[in-house]
């Protein structure tokens, strides 16, 4: 480098005249080129497994994006089928809602096992995180509907077990999501309770409000740990909203209903329609 | 509804103080990782700030020497990181981005003193040996690797139109043909809409300026004469 430039200085002083000194270049220029080209082709080299490398990672994560995709469209499926609960179909309701779960998890989360594997869990999270989260909201809403208890994620990671070779890694949801799947969940179990309270079913409508600030209560103290708790704090926001139309709905009644109720007289539910303030959903 | 809260409220509490317990105990993982990646970034300015002499005409082993030896302080720092992360497995991807960005510098770093040490690429797995990775479940990912190197290529401009103040006339040649060599290299990979991608959109100015600086030396009649790779490097292509 020194003797360059100092080669070049001289160069500049000299230069009209500067033709001298070729032989010296020359050799210098050969030894370059023999170098360049040396690099030129283990660059190439290197970036043809870049490429590789790169392909292979997008492809696989298109691949989980769909499987993820169709995860949320079945997921959300199963939540407006339990939302067809009414007082006298329960059973039935809940068994179909039920099978279809069953569905979305042999068919679509085991798509996402077999791609999963090693440190594919936390580097593909972002593009699967939103299908698992929309699963777990249908598995807890379904179980929540049948049982009145939350379901766990050590329950929920249990039955993912068959789905995987038992010589791979198996697939498991992880706290992050599933509790980002719980902060869902309450907004669902706010439209399920307010259409519980039209239909008239007010214990099933207290459980769920007791249920769903008894979430949100615990949530409050989970969330300042979480790793991205923005998302989740604007969640927490949207959650607190929902807890406090079920309690004004279920105060609603509990303050008009009471008059309504001996006066009219009848088990007709309709006749709450009267007693309940209009509930934005 | 069967009447079973009376047991069911503490079981969903114990599962949440469970996650409690799992979360806190992530969140001072974290702070240790956090506490070597400070230590990983304060390393990398002072590297760049001695490299920075490669500007005001300085010789380049005398630059190289500050960087070289804080070289060896990043391979311990990174070994350091590795074994927390590597405490238990699989959990690479989940802190990823706590060094992410100071990796990328380092990159960046390590393989423009690779480049003035031997005028070549500084390759993936270089770059890990250099940071003693490659034996390591710790590896040094590869999107990382290319931002880095991206990051690089933005030091070559201002190389260039210093040294050739310094009197360099050569160099604009040797650059303009690396960096031509380099844009190629990253016009193989098939990228998504990412900040790689956006990164290495921002590598044609490099070439540009670096292309501008090479015809104004040229057309003057500063570069050395009959140097074969001159014709073909050409700056027509762009």
């Amino acid at each position: 480098m020194l003797k360059l430039q100092r080669l070049s200085l001289r160069m500049m002083a000299l230069k009209p005249q500067r033709l001298h000194n070729i032989a010296e270049t020359t050799s210098q220029s050969v030894a370059k080129r023999v170098r360049t080209m040396t690099t030129e082709s283990s660059m190439k080299d290197a970036f043809a497994k870049y490429t590789d490398y790169l392909n292979h990672l997008n492809e696989k994560r298109e691949r989980v994006v769909k499987a993820s995709r169709d995860i949320t469209i079945n997921s959300k499926k199963v939540i407006f089928q339990v939302h067809r609960i009414s007082k006298h179909n329960k059973e039935e309701v809940l068994q179909k809602a039920e099978k279809d779960l069953a569905d979305v998890t042999d068919r679509y989360i085991s798509r996402l096992v077999k791609e999963l594997q090693g440190t594919d869990f936390w580097k593909l999270r972002r593009a699967y995180s939103p299908g698992v989260q929309e699963y777990v909201e249908a598995a807890t809403f379904c179980k929540f509907c049948r049982t009145g208890t939350l379901l766990n994620l050590d329950e929920m990671n249990a039955t993912l077990l068959p789905l995987s070779d038992p010589s791979l890694e198996p697939l498991q949801i992880n706290v992050l999501d599933y509790l980002l799947g719980l902060a869902d969940l309450t907004g669902e179990l706010m439209r399920l309770a307010i259409g519980r309270i039209s239909d008239g079913e007010l214990d099933f409508a207290k459980k769920i409000c007791e249920f769903v600030r008894e979430i949100y209560r615990e949530l409050t103290l989970v969330v300042p740990f979480m790793d991205d708790s923005h998302d989740m704090k604007t969640k927490m926001d949207t959650m607190l909203q929902s807890v406090m139309k079920i309690e004004n709905a279920c105060f609603g009644v509990h303050v008009r209903g009471s008059e309504y109720m001996p006066l009219l007289g009848s088990d007709d539910p309709t006749s709450f329609l009267s007693g309940v303030p209009d509930v934005e959903i | 509804m069967p009447g079973g809260e009376a047991h069911a409220a503490p079981l969903l509490e114990k599962q949440f103080e469970d996650f409690r317990a799992q979360l806190e105990e992530s969140g001072t993982l974290r702070e240790r990782i956090r506490a070597v990646v400070m230590e990983i970034e304060s390393t990398t300015r002072l590297i760049h700030s001695s490299l920075l002499l490669v500007h005001q005409s300085r010789s380049t082993p005398e630059v190289l020497e500050k960087p070289l030896a804080q070289i060896g302080v990043l391979k311990d720092l990174y070994n350091r990181l590795a074994k927390i992360v590597l405490e238990s497995p699989g959990r690479y991807y989940r802190y990823h981005g706590d060094w992410k960005t100071e990796t990328q510098t380092v990159v960046s770093l390590l393989a423009f003193v690779h480049w003035l040490e031997t005028g070549a690429l500084l390759l993936h797995t270089e770059a890990e040996e250099k940071l003693g990775l490659n034996d390591s479940e710790f590896r040094l990912d590869v999107e990382d690797y290319l931002v880095g190197i991206c990051f690089m290529s933005k030091e070559l401009p201002r190389y260039v139109v210093n040294q050739v103040t310094a009197g360099d006339y050569d160099c604009p040649r040797k650059v303009l043909k690396f960096l031509t060599d380099l844009h190629a290299g990253f016009r193989m990979l098939n990228l998504r809409n990412d900040f790689l991608r956006k990164t290495f959109d921002g590598m044609k100015y490099d070439l540009r300026r670096v292309e501008e600086v090479y015809y104004d030396v040229k057309i003057r009649g500063l570069t050395a004469n009959g140097d074969p790779v001159v014709d073909q490097g050409a700056p027509a292509q762009s």
